[in-house]
């Protein structure tokens, strides 16, 4: 089995729901635990570049360093912290290491699901499985692949823009505040633009009978299989076992705010 | 609630959803440099740019849940289109946009002058805020620092969601795009009189 | 064919704030007829067909007036998309009617709109890809096909619901003359297959004659000034016809040229082919074509090995001081990538340019462009302000010229509106003009004069013709090329086939066979005469 034929919209319920359970605990190790399996998840049945992977997982892993120590350096000093490391009016504590790392894990766990779930999922098809199994509004939803149709346009359009300006004489950018002013010159007309062709887009569907009418059949059905289920257990199955292994070890500790 | 909407306009919001998921991805990066020279306290300095869509949406199209769509959908794509923080994204996007919709629902989706967009900008930070508060465990901070980042991410809605929010819609209506939009037809009304 | 009105326009009258682009239309068209919508660019022609499926005046805050029947029954009383399946429509703007990603997803969106059962889709999708030729297409994402393969899926999409009523705006603008014909056949087989009512609006009509059934002329007030039978319209109407600017059928008009020179001997103005052929005496009066061979001056611009996009392969031309450039050849062949290449719009992957002996990446860009003018082939490609005066006015010394250039490029009235508020081919005036208004050494269009009328489609060729500057321009329309070129430069698959004049490409069918090309009227006509005096002759 793929985590690309797993269902979208499973998909998704799933790693929300498992990064809702890993915000109740607060502690390293389960994060730690579930971070290892979700990568090996990802990378066993996901099929995915592994270059792919760390360029988005390495902001996380910049933010999360700067998380621990952002945490170590404006602690909240409680009666019977053990002071590791002192200096002017730096404190640096277990607990407050601790919970530093606990932090910073935290985070880098909800980033290893999230990525498993962008790089496994084409958009189309997550657009599709909403409205095919969370019944989401065939107007919103198209309106929203509509949308995303300029994705791949705000570039060219971008480009075009530049392009008209070049032809008609106004020099291109080329030092860091030009291309500021250049910034400043595009960003409405390239918005102005946006807005003309989604109108039209608009007319095109009314053109093509789009009313937004609930009952609709798809060219490409979005299907719900056993598969699913299973993975959808599997990984909220092994959130909750990592939470167990952390208590076993003795560091699970619930997240209360920490107050 | 859709049912009142125009195709026109779903598609009008989702446009600019996805122009703006695009900006949130730039800025991002931004966030993440200003954050390690200030540490977390340096995203709350542009935090207001995450709620600029939602503003944007309402002031132009005026009818209930633009501004919460608007920023819901601009999470989502900023999902699709890699921002890792992924799924739950779409949560605080959800959240975010329904502190600006809180405004707008307290002026029954009326008034649309400078203070309210400032509001509005201001209810998306209040909102993230508290959400922010739960999940990224902001509890672990000494209070001083937690209450400085509340005020600088208030600031940071009011300023740069509410104004340049404000500002931009109205040079977009200054361009006609906006012609058959409620803001457009306000802008052309001011114009000819 | 039966009689049954099938739709009825009753004072119909259309109004963007508070301007009148048609008053007071009258008529009704019966089911399964082939109705030919002409009029001068700007007449409304595009409005009104916006208005016949009820799509205005809800997308743009105008105001119709007077009332519309389909089916005896009033638009008002359909509901939404009920119309839309029965009165499909291929927009004039081929970049502006898509909502999907990939070409496929798009045919399959109408479908689903109308709740076409699963198994049936593919084949109807298959089978619509097909009747235009897209079939290869059929998984590329859209916004990489060529405008002219746009125009085509656009089509297919309308196909594949089978609606009722047919409504195409300037179909072939975009096409090259071998996919003009064929989809003019197309349309004529579907008819026979199974009939439906066509509404055509065309500037060329030359495919048009042989289906069309009835015409409705509109002049420039938005008025009806013609309406009746090809025949008639052609005929004893075709003065007020061209008094407007409306192009005749290339046959009416040699026709007419031939009755004024005397040798025309049919008692009334020809509407076939064969017709003419058979009202001329003097044949040879056609064959000559007073072409001066101008002496080419030196290079201004070298090309040589060029490859580009994966998609141009080896390209070597010159283009020389003062000389009329044409590039033709398919949709898709690769004119508009060369033409952004040989501008330094895009980069190519090897080989050299040379722009006035000077490499072209050597060139400041503001000095390029101040001896190089581009006209995109996507009007609002070139369109930098928010409104048409300012366009032209944009980086021009002089101001008090725009008003000159407006009145030649029939502007006038537009003068304050927004770019993107044209008609499609005021849009496409304006963004040649905003280039012809200065002096470059090389100028050039990618499909300058698609879309016109008559009358400004000759007002931008003349300009062009009286410019000093070399021209370097893309067409698909082979009339042009055989007046206007020096040199024509025919591109298939990416590559350059042929380089020569005019005349000498016109002798070389294997290439226009390749290159999906056609003769200029003027060639057929001469060729059928020969062949005539041959029969006559045994
Ligand atoms: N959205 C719009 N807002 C304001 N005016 C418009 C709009 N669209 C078209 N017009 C005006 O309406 C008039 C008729 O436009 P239309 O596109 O119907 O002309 P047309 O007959 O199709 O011309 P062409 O042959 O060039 O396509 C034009 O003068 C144009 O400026
Ligand atoms: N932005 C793009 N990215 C990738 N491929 C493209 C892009 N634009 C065009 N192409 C491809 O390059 C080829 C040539 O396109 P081009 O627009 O040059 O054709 P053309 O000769 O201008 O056709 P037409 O007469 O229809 O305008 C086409 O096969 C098209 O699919
Ligand atoms: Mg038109
Ligand atoms: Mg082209």
């Amino acid at each position: 089995m793929s985590l690309h034929e797993v269902n979208p919209s499973i998909k998704a319920f799933t790693v929300v729901v498992s990064i809702l359970i890993l915000s109740v605990f607060f502690d390293p190790i389960t994060p730690l635990v579930t971070i290892l399996w979700s990568v090996t998840v990802t990378f066993l049945f996901g099929r995915v570049s592994f270059k792919k992977w760390l360029l988005l997982f390495t902001p996380f892993l910049f933010i999360a360093v700067i998380y621990v120590w952002s945490t170590m350096l404006f602690p909240r000093l409680q009666v019977g912290d053990h002071i590791i490391w002192q200096w002017g009016i730096l404190t640096v504590t277990a607990e407050g290491f601790q919970r530093g790392l606990s932090l910073g894990l935290r985070v880098l766990s909800f980033a290893t699901l999230s990525i498993m779930f962008t790089l496994t999922t084409k958009p189309t098809d997550f657009l599709l499985s909403l409205m095919q199994q969370c019944k989401l509004p065939p107007k919103l939803a198209y309106g929203i692949m509509a949308g995303y149709r300029f994705l791949p346009l705000i570039r060219e359009e971008f480009l075009t823009l530049k392009n008209a300006h070049r032809v008609r004489g106004v020099a291109g950018a080329r030092t860091i505040p030009e291309k500021i002013q250049q910034l400043k010159r595009y960003v409405i007309p390239l918005l102005a633009g946006a807005i003309r062709k989604a109108e039209r887009t608009a007319l095109a569907m009314e053109s093509k009978g789009f009313t937004g009418a609930k009952n609709r059949i798809f060219y490409r059905e979005i299907t719900v299989s056993r598969i699913d289920w299973i993975f959808l257990f599997l990984m909220i199955g092994a959130v909750i076992l990592s939470a167990f292994i952390s208590w076993k070890l003795g560091y699970l500790q619930f997240y209360n705010g920490e107050l | 609630m859709l049912a009142k909407w125009k195709l026109r306009e779903v598609i009008v919001l989702s446009v600019l959803a996805v122009v703006f998921a695009v900006v949130y991805l730039l800025f991002l990066q931004l966030g993440t440099v200003l954050f390690a020279m200030f540490g977390l306290i340096g995203y709350d300095l542009i935090f207001g740019i995450w709620f600029i869509v939602s503003i944007i949406a309402a002031y132009i199209i005026r009818k209930p849940g633009a501004a919460f769509l608007s920023e819901t959908i601009a999470a989502m794509v900023e999902v699709m289109i890699g921002n890792a923080v992924g799924p739950r994204l779409i949560i605080s996007g959800m959240i975010q946009g329904l502190g600006a919709e809180a405004v707008f629902a307290a002026t029954k989706w009326k008034n649309y002058s400078t203070w309210v967009l400032m509001a509005a900008g201001m209810g998306s930070s209040v909102f993230s805020f508290a959400w922010g508060f739960y999940v990224s465990g902001f509890a672990a901070l000494s209070p001083g620092y937690v209450t400085a980042m509340f005020f600088v991410r208030l600031a940071s809605g009011a300023l740069l969601a509410g104004l340049l929010g404000k500002y931009l819609s109205e040079g977009l209506a200054k361009t006609g795009a906006l012609n058959s939009f409620p803001l457009g037809k306000e802008h052309k009304r001011n114009v000819t009189v | 064919m039966s009689l049954f009105k099938q739709l009825e326009a009753e004072g119909l009258g259309f109004s963007y704030e508070e301007r009148d682009i048609f008053t007071n239309l009258t008529f009704s068209i019966q089911k399964n007829q082939s109705l030919l919508l002409l009029g001068p660019s700007g007449s409304g022609k595009s409005t009104l067909a916006f208005c016949l499926n009820k799509l205005y005046p809800e997308a743009v805050d105008g105001i119709l007036n007077g009332s519309l029947l389909f089916e005896g029954k009033n638009l008002d009383d359909f509901n939404q998309g009920e119309l839309n399946q029965k009165i499909g429509i291929v927009f004039q703007d081929p970049e502006s009617q898509f909502c999907m990603l990939t070409v496929e997803e798009e045919v399959a969106f109408g479908l689903e709109n109308f709740n076409v059962p699963r198994i049936e889709m593919e084949a109807k999708i298959e089978a619509a890809l097909a009747m235009v030729g897209l079939h290869d297409e059929k998984k590329s994402t859209i916004h990489t096909l060529s405008g002219g393969q746009k125009q085509k899926l656009a089509l297919a999409c309308v196909l594949a619901l089978e609606p009722e009523v047919i409504i195409l705006d300037e179909p072939t603008a975009n096409l090259d003359p071998q996919s003009s014909t064929e989809l003019a056949e197309t349309i004529a087989r579907l008819k026979k297959e199974r009939p439906f009512t066509l509404i055509v609006i065309e500037h060329k009509l030359d495919d048009w004659v042989e289906i069309i059934d009835r015409c409705l002329v509109l002049d420039s007030n938005g008025m009806i000034l013609f309406d009746g039978s090809p025949r008639q319209c052609f005929g004893e109407f075709a003065p007020f016809l061209q008094k407007e600017g409306i192009w005749l059928p290339k046959v009416v008009n040699a026709g007419i040229a031939a009755k004024n020179a005397g040798f025309y001997k049919g008692e009334r103005l020809p509407l076939r082919h064969h017709e003419l052929l058979a009202g001329l005496e003097n044949s040879v009066a056609f064959s000559i074509k007073n072409n001066i061979t101008v002496s080419l001056g030196e290079p201004i611009l070298e090309v040589n090995g060029l490859y580009a996009r994966g998609h141009l392969k080896n390209i070597n031309l010159r283009i020389h001081k003062g000389e009329m450039t044409a590039v033709v050849g398919a949709n898709g062949s690769g004119k508009t990538t060369l033409s952004k290449c040989v501008s330094g719009l895009l980069p190519l992957t090897q080989g050299q340019i040379h722009f006035l002996g000077m490499p072209l990446s050597k060139w400041k860009e503001k000095e390029l462009f101040k001896h190089l003018g581009y006209v995109f082939q996507n009007p609002e490609h070139q369109f930098i302000t928010d409104c048409v005066h300012e366009e032209i006015g944009f980086g021009l010394e002089d101001q008090a010229a725009i008003p000159a250039i407006l009145e030649k490029m029939g502007l006038e009235k537009e003068a304050a509106a927004h770019p993107f508020s044209l008609s499609q081919g005021q849009k496409r005036r304006l963004s040649v003009a905003t280039m012809l208004v200065h002096e470059q050494d090389l100028l050039i269009l990618d499909e300058p004069t698609f879309g016109q009328d008559a009358n400004t489609a000759h007002e931008i060729m003349e300009v062009l013709n009286e410019k000093e500057g070399s021209v370097f321009m893309i067409t698909h329309d082979m009339e042009l090329v055989d007046q206007y070129a020096d040199t024509v430069h025919v591109l298939d698959k990416g590559e350059l086939i042929f380089s020569g004049t005019p005349e000498s490409l016109w002798g070389n069918l294997e290439i226009i066979q390749q290159a999906r090309l056609k003769l200029p009227f003027r060639k057929r006509l001469q060729n059928d005469l020969v062949r005539r005096e041959i029969h006559v002759a045994t």
